[in-house]
Formats: structure tokens, sequence, C-alpha cells
């Protein structure tokens, strides 16, 4: 505030800026958190352009000619099954968002809750939380995912059922994070004075607690879909995902399957590894530009 | 609902008040309270036997060194104490409700509306991430589930009023204040619900003598229109001389010593209190700075008979061996010594 009064001296008040301006020149500081979430408007907005424009039912076989390099009419070209590529992409990745949505927002759900639970009361409630979390977190996630997916029939196999099978074994990364948090959090002296002024357990968690883990809560919850999506992408590479869904990985496992490099179809496999390499590097960036803002530590100053 | 519940208690008490002054029944009675720690290294008595009794409106100072349990006295009465201590018996009585005999949720329905806290450091005591009237509001909610927003709005409102704060500061946060608007915030808090009794821990510490004084005044001024009794905890002296009207001195978890302001700084009783007292900086003799020889004992291993004899000067045979008891001279004041054996 004090920089603008003295860069315009003419007039005296001092101008707060407004609320989005103060957000931009924040995002020009905190740069990765800038490009990651420009990126992912990008790809939000190319989906959901995507969606309301192309026919959905040209991602599905046998809609198009098939094996059309990117031409004019098809500008993503189309693939051996017959699919237009364009529209492929954005069903793929909005399922993609999908998958990842629901499996982020259930795991951090899960997370936050018994985060709350174990680390507020303690006692043998924490002891088992704590002790369930720490032996599953060792234990390669792939592992699990690919014999539980494998089981599965698949004709049964549905985004719904991908969400999952990939939140099965990811919420105890936001339950230990909350956990660690609340444990610190508990111990502060405005919770002590709260519950001085009679303020019961409930009003605590909600009132006091809740509101300072916000920022911890919403990297949580990036993490978590960041790690959905990839978990998604490779179950469904190894060709364990809904296989007549257009999901990214599913595409490629299909490209694969039918030596696209081989055959010289090379935009069938490229266009989804690209997209998913958006996705996976705009989200790692939201994640290193969302810890920067919870973690004034690690702020850069100028 | 609301005016029974709060300006009920308050009128009855201002009659009693005008009635007798002198005599009034007092509204808050400590009476045997013991809190024991269970540490690792074996049990330390933190509080042992401390009584003592306030009328409505009467300022009562608790000085003694750091670890004496002035603290866990406070947080004994709010029934506050953390494991491993444990309240061993006693009871802190207030209006004339036993706080020690409630179950949890009567506690806690106490806490704030018959006993409040004003903690130390209020630096640390605001919600950084709430508004200040939303946690007063939440305060109020705890108590008062079924108060009208308006009504609640209104006693926030008048809450921040009567500590000299305007209530366009219900819509700050905890960052956006000074060290003395966040102190003064907490009495605010404090007298939200009309309590009985305030004890305000070490509320001036870590700020500057100005705003030291604006808050003991505040404290003071909230005092005098809700009829409250205040217990003021801290280190300083000449604050306690200004501010309160009794001073009890604690050592090693006991009360050594309640007198007048008065009488503390002109005739000090207890051999610890006159030391105390005689190691005040003084304009006639400047530059003499008699302190107090030894160190506070540690709680895990007190001295045989009186905790203090290894410092006192005027140590006898029986106080090495015999803990000396609670006495009640004529003049009403309070002394646990030997030398008064016989005024007792």
């Amino acid at each position: 505030m004090a920089t603008i009064a003295m860069t315009s001296p003419a007039t005296d008040e001092v101008r707060q800026p407004s609320q989005i301006i103060l957000l931009l020149r924040y995002l020009r500081r905190n740069k990765s958190l800038g490009i990651g979430l420009t990126v992912l408007l990008l790809l939000v907005a190319f989906t959901v352009i995507g969606l309301l424009v192309v026919d959905p039912k040209h991602a599905y076989p046998l809609s198009a000619p098939s094996k059309r390099p990117p031409s004019l009419q098809y500008w993503f070209g189309t693939d051996f099954f017959g699919r237009d590529m364009l529209s492929a992409m954005a069903v793929g990745m909005w399922q993609t968002a999908v998958i990842g949505l629901l499996a982020g927002g259930i795991g951090t759900m899960i997370g936050v809750f018994f985060g709350f639970v174990s680390a507020y009361f303690g006692g043998w409630i924490d002891t088992v939380v704590k002790s369930v979390c720490q032996i599953l977190t060792p234990i390669p996630v792939l592992l699990i995912q690919v014999v539980v997916a494998s089981s599965l029939d698949k004709r049964d196999v549905t985004i719904l059922t991908m969400a999952l099978i990939v939140v099965m074994l990811a919420w105890m990364g936001p339950t230990l994070v909350i956990r660690s948090q609340v444990l610190t959090m508990k111990e502060r002296q405005f919770v002590s004075v709260a519950k001085l002024s009679g303020v019961g357990d409930l009003g605590i968690i909600f009132k006091e607690i809740l509101p300072n883990l916000l920022p911890f809560i919403a990297a949580a919850f990036v993490g978590q879909v960041f790690a959905a999506v990839f978990a998604s992408f490779y179950l469904a590479v190894l060709g364990l995902g809904p296989l007549r869904e257009p999901l990214l990985g599913n595409i490629i496992w299909a490209a694969q399957g039918q030596g696209a490099f081989f055959n010289g179809w090379w935009w069938w496999p490229i266009e989804p590894a690209v997209a998913m390499i958006l996705i996976l590097g705009s989200l790692a960036l939201v994640i290193m530009g969302l810890d920067e803002l919870a973690n004034p530590r690690v702020r850069r100053t100028e | 609902m609301n005016s029974t519940l709060t300006d009920a208690p308050l009128s009855t008490r201002q009659t009693k008040l005008s009635s007798d002054r002198s005599g009034a029944a007092p509204v808050l009675q400590v009476r045997h309270l013991e809190v024991t720690y269970y540490t690792d290294l074996g049990r330390a008595k933190a509080l042992d036997d401390v009584s003592f009794s306030l009328k409505a409106g009467e300022k009562l100072g608790m000085v003694g060194e750091s670890g004496s349990g002035k603290s866990t006295m406070a947080l004994a009465m709010m029934r506050m104490i953390k494991q491993p201590g444990r309240i061993e018996g006693g009871q802190v009585i207030v209006g004339d409700t036993d706080l020690m005999s409630l179950d949890e949720e009567g506690m806690r329905k106490a806490r704030l509306s018959k006993i409040a806290y004003i903690p130390q450091g209020a630096m640390n005591s605001l919600n950084p991430v709430t508004r200040i009237g939303a946690q007063m509001v939440d305060a109020v909610k705890a108590h008062l589930p079924s108060e009208s927003r308006s009504a609640i709005d209104e006693r926030c409102a008048n809450a921040l009023r009567s500590v000299d704060l305007d209530p366009g500061v219900a819509r700050m946060y905890a960052h956006e204040l000074s060290g003395g608007m966040k102190q003064r915030v907490c009495i605010a808090i404090g007298i939200l619900l009309n309590p009985q009794v305030i004890i305000a821990d070490e509320p001036t510490s870590a700020l500057d003598v100005v705003t030291q004084r604006q808050v003991m005044e505040t404290i003071d001024r909230v005092r005098e229109k809700i009829n409250v009794a205040v217990i003021l905890i801290g280190h300083d002296m000449g604050l306690m001389a200004q501010f309160v009207d009794k001073v009890a001195v604690m050592y090693a978890g006991r009360l050594v010593e309640v007198s007048t302001v008065r009488e503390m700084f002109t005739d000090p009783k207890h051999p610890y209190a006159k030391a105390l007292i005689s190691s005040l900086p003084n304009l006639d003799n400047k530059g003499v700075f008699q302190g107090i020889a030894g160190l506070a004992p540690s709680l895990l291993r007190l001295p045989s008979g009186c905790a203090f004899h290894p410092r006192c000067a005027r140590a006898m045979d029986i106080c090495t061996t015999t803990r000396p008891e609670v006495r009640t001279l004529e003049t009403g004041r309070i002394v646990t010594c030997h030398l008064f054996n016989e005024e007792a």
C-alpha cells in the first residue's frame, strides 16, 4: 500500500487494489501456480468447448472412416477403429477429469475425517488409524491396484469403478497430513482459549481448527487428484480400464495393440500422451504453487 | 430467554452489594484446592491446600515466582488441568455452585458464563483466520444456542464498546489489531456473558507500559460495570500496588500470605513476602538492590517442613521439621508461617 501511495503522490487517498488485481499480482509472483492454473484452464476449456461442439458419439468406434491423418475435416485424425480423435480426446479428458475429481474428492474427505478424529480425540482411535496408514503406505500401490483391477470382470468396469479402485489406496496420505496438522493446531493457544470459553468439541473442530487447515486440505486435494489421474492413466494403459470408453490411457493401450507406430499412425498414440503430459504437468505445477501458498516458509521473497 | 439468564444474577448481585459492602457473601470461595502432577520423576504437588475467598467487585493480585503455582491455580479453577496433572481435592464455589461437583457439560457451560479466563499473551489467543466477531459469536452460541442473531450481535457490540473498542473491530482479523487491542478483545470475550469471576493470567505481559496501563484500566472499568470479582496473576508488584485490593503471595504451591495491598506493602508478615517487598527497587535508597538468596525449590523435591526455610532469614528449628499451618490473623490476614503460631 505504501508503494502505491508513493508512486501516485497526486492522490491523497490510498486505494486498496481490488481482489482480482491482488490475485493476479500473487500469481505473477508464484509462477508455478500461475502457469499450472493457466494450462489447466486451457485444458478445461478444450474439453468443455469440445463436448459442446463435437458429437460425443464420434468418440466411439465405427463413427468415422478409420486411419485418417489429421486434416481439415478431422483435425486430430481418426484411429484404426474409426473414432474421431478430436471427439475421443474431448470425451477422454472429461472422463479423466471425472475420475480425478471423484477419487481425489472422496480420498481427501476420508483423509480429513480420519485425520481429525485420530488427532483430536487421540487414544486407541489414533493408534488404529495411524498404524493402518503406516502399514498401507509403503506397499506399492500399483501392485494392489493391478491385482484388484484385473480381478474385476472387464464388462463391469466403468468410470465409477475406476475411481473407487483408485480411492481405495489414496486416503492414507491426506489422513497423515491432516492428522499431523491437527496435532500441532490443537495445542495452539487460541484453541485452549476457546476451550476455556466453554466452546464444545464440534465448535473447536469446525470453527477454530478447520479454517486454519483449508490451505492444507486444498493442497492435499490437488495432490490426490494428481495421484488419481495418474493411477487411472497407467491402469488404462495396461488395459485394465473400462475398455469401451475413450479414456486417454485406453487410447494408448489400443494404439499399442494395433502397432500404431509401425503402421505410421503416429497421431493416434501421440495425442493422448501429450494431453496426459499437459494434465499431469499442470497439476504438478499447481501442487508446487499451493505448497508455497500454504507454507509461507518456502515462500519466495523478492 | 437471554434476559433471564444474564440480567437476573447481575441485579441480585448488585442489590447484595448495595445492602452491605463489607459483610457481603463472597462470590468466590476456593477451599483446600490441591493439584498434583504425576511425572516420570515423581509426584509434584503444584497446588497445596489453597484457600481464599473474594467478594463481588473485589480485586485480588496473585504474585509469586515462576513455577509457584499461579497459573496452575487459574487452570484448576477452570478445571482445565491436563494430564498428567490431577485436581486431588478441594472446592471452587462460584456464587452457590461448586465447580468441582459439576459434570463435564455443566463445567463447559460454567466456563465464561460464571468464571471467565483472560489468557496470557493475547498475541496467540485469537484465531488467525476467523474474524473477531465470528469468534465472539461462537463463544456466545456455545452457551446460549437459542439466542437470536441480532441479540448476539448486540451483546458482542456492547462487550467491545465496554473495552473501548469500536464495534467495527468485529469485522476485522486478529492480525489487523495491535497488541493492546487484541488483549482488549480477549477481555471483551471474557465479559460477554457477565461472569461472576474473571481470572486474568498476566494480561499485560508482552505489552509496553502505556498499553499495560490502558489494559489495566479497561479491566478495572469492566469490573466496576458488571461488578465482577477479578483475580490478577502477575509478577509486576508495581502494577499490583496500583490496581488490586488484596495481594496473595504464592510460594511452592502454597499461599503464604494474603493481605490488603496497603498492609502487604507497608507491613508484610511472612518472611518471603517481606523479602519480596524489600527486593523492589526503591527511590529512597537507589542502587541498593536486595534479592532473595537461593532459588525456588523444585516441586519434585520440596524441602522438609516449610518449603521456604532454606532461604528464610528467620528460620527456626521447627521450620525444618514441621509444615506450617494456614493461619488467619485477627486482622483477617492469612499467613502460613510458624512465626505467627501464637498470634492466631
